[in-house]
């Protein structure tokens, strides 16, 4: 054999053995990691669905600046899942029946520029995955409103999207189609909410409301412009109305109640009544806020976020809730309304809650009484029978939970949001799985 | 492992037990929610002072200064204002674009007592200027007024719907009672 074949074959069997060693140490430090394991092998992929049966605390929160909702559990406080959305407040519909959620959203090619693409996008409500989409026509409104912009027919045929440009229209898609079907001219009349099974109500300009109601492929079968019901220029009607059964209630800025009963099919304007007495008007009472009315439909009870203010405060956020039987038409509570909790980028400030008693309390005792009162500008209610009150304020993304029924303070609750602009209890109940409501 | 591997990793071990990334940040946060509620200085208010424009309120005021929600024609603003995001009251900021339809307020002047329509035009374009949050809505009116109303994002029709910024412009002097004036632009 040549010195260079020795070398080589020299070369080659260090590198073999080095190998072989290698392999059995390998071998050996696996048997043994395996065979101390006190934690079994895991798979890769999984990828979780919302447990069943859904919660009747679980509350949806909307963050325009995350461009998301996320649901969170009132009870547990925990953080379940979320859907994403494009620019401005995101705020989806619900269809229970189909455990599906559809989500109106506006994106741009460049982010912050380019082509505008409008959609519906159909989630499944278990799994959260998006299963579909219609393309909308790029006119969706632009507005921080948390209702309003988009509604569900009652039998959750059809979706209306609001559009502005600002001239006023509704874009309607049929949602068993899973398409685009028209757009209805709607000028002087803005913001849509749905009464009936092919019927969506708008407010116009001069007080009045307008019906649109559809035929049976979507398209406006006929259009019909009620008498004005309120002064727009005196003491105009929120945006921020409440279903009740089959009824809406719009509150005007100085707190009177209207209620619009579609029972009969057609639109009745029942007396108004004021929220506000003589003797709390005395004092400034006011309605106020981004979201300021709740319902709890079992109950008919009515909760309304109210300050302390002057004329143009009605943005201004609630330091109370007062609770009105609306049959009765009279206030049965009081709820003084605490911190909903300091978030930093979406983290709970909390923090001594293991300290040793009494310093346990300090967290709280701080937010109560020491830093400034967020005011609460988004209140929403559950409607099971042990409902909860959620409050919330785009300047943190804590909630504040609170029995609705006696008012009790219960706990505050971190969304993971940066803000909140919209509130929505799940409508969802009981035990569902992923893909029930998606079609084939 | 030497003696010294044994302290550190003892050390932080330790550490991380007694700590968390979330305490860590909460305490920063408190530290910056802390900070913020200090007084700042009148030096730094001071710092911007300019000329007053003829018939305003003396710039060192809040109702002169541009830079403060307080500003005499921001009386019907909700958002941020257009002089705290490199433009001015009246100019956008550089690569936004300013809407062409808007909503219109009336705010009264101090200086000369006098109540001016303003029109609050958006700039548009580049994504929400994040200074001076300007919420003070007097005259506003639901969206079903819309040229009555500031909770609509105006810049619908240009090359995006991006809200930046709001600008105060004043386009004449109102005649009508303070809250009444009206009419799309």
């Amino acid at each position: 054999m040549t010195r260079r074949g020795v070398l080589l074959r020299s070369s080659f069997s260090r590198s073999t053995q080095g190998l072989v060693v290698w392999a059995c140490m390998t071998l050996v430090l696996v048997w043994a990691a395996d065979a101390d394991a006190d934690v079994a092998v895991e798979r890769i992929g999984q990828v979780e669905s919302l447990p069943s049966p859904f919660g009747p605390h679980w509350m949806w929160a909307s963050d325009a600046l995350l461009e998301r909702i996320s649901l969170v559990d009132l009870d547990s406080g925990t953080f379940l899942g979320q859907i994403n959305a494009g620019y401005g407040v995101p705020v989806a519909l619900f269809s229970p029946d189909r455990t599906e959620i559809y989500l109106p959203e506006t994106h741009h090619s460049r982010r912050t520029r380019g082509i505008r693409t409008d959609v519906a996008t159909i989630y499944d409500a278990v799994s959260l995955a998006p299963v579909d989409e219609v393309i909308l026509p790029p006119k969706r409104a632009m507005n921080p409103l948390p209702s309003g912009n988009s509604a569900l027919s009652d039998d959750q045929r059809f979706l209306a999207v609001f559009n502005m440009t600002p001239a006023t229209s509704l874009a309607v898609v049929d949602l068993e189609a899973r398409r685009f079907v028209a757009e209805i001219q709607t000028p002087g009349c803005s913001m849509v909410y749905a009464a009936g099974d092919r019927r969506f109500v708008m407010l116009c300009g001069d007080g009045s409301l307008l019906s649109v109601v559809l035929d049976e492929d979507g398209r406006a079968r006929r259009m019909q412009q009620s008498a004005p019901f309120f002064d727009p220029e005196l003491d105009p009607v929120t945006e921020k109305g409440v279903r009740w059964g089959d009824s809406w209630i719009f509150v005007s800025f100085a707190g009177w109640v209207h209620v619009i009963d579609f029972s009969s099919g057609e639109p009745s304007f029942e007396s108004p009544w004021s929220l506000i007495s003589d003797q709390d008007r005395a004092r400034s009472w006011r309605i106020g806020g981004a979201q300021h009315l709740a319902l709890h439909e079992p109950t008919g009870r009515l909760y309304v976020a109210v300050h302390q203010g002057g004329p143009d405060t009605h943005k201004e956020g609630g330091t109370e809730v007062w609770v009105y039987d609306i049959a009765a038409r009279e206030r049965v509570g009081r709820i003084e309304l605490r911190n909903p909790g300091v978030t930093v980028m979406g983290m709970g400030l909390a923090f001594g809650r293991d300290w040793i008693w009494p310093f346990n309390g300090l967290y709280d005792f701080l937010l109560d009484h020491v830093a400034p009162a967020f005011p609460i500008e988004y209140i929403a209610v559950t409607q099971d029978e042990e409902p909860i009150l959620a409050t919330g304020s785009s300047f943190s993304a804590s909630l504040g939970v609170y029995d609705a029924l006696s008012g009790e303070f219960l706990r505050r609750v971190v969304t993971g949001n940066m803000t909140v602009q919209a509130l929505q209890p799940s409508p969802f109940r009981g035990a569902v799985a992923a893909g029930d409501g998606v079609q084939p | 492992m030497t003696a010294l591997d044994r302290w550190v990793s003892g050390l932080t071990r330790g550490l991380a037990r007694r700590t968390s990334r979330r305490g860590l940040f909460g305490t920063l946060g408190m530290l910056l929610v802390g900070g913020a509620a200090l007084p700042l200085l009148p030096v730094a208010r001071r710092a911007g002072a300019r000329e007053p424009a003829p018939g305003e309120p003396d710039p060192s005021t809040p109702e002169g200064d541009p830079t403060h929600c307080e500003y005499w024609r921001f009386c019907s603003i909700d958002g941020f204002a257009a002089s705290c995001c490199g433009g001015t009251a009246t100019s956008c900021p550089p690569g936004t674009e300013m809407s062409a339809v808007t909503w219109i307020g009336t705010c009264r002047n101090p200086v000369d007592g006098k109540d001016y329509i303003v029109s609050y035009n958006d700039c548009c374009g580049k994504g929400p200027c994040g200074n001076c949050f300007c919420h003070r809505n007097e005259g506003d009116k639901p969206v079903y007024l819309p040229q009555r109303s500031n909770d609509i994002g105006w810049c619908m029709g240009r090359a995006g719907v991006i809200y930046n910024s709001t600008v105060s412009i004043v386009i004449g002097v109102s005649t009508e009672q303070r809250g009444q004036a009206g009419g799309a632009l």
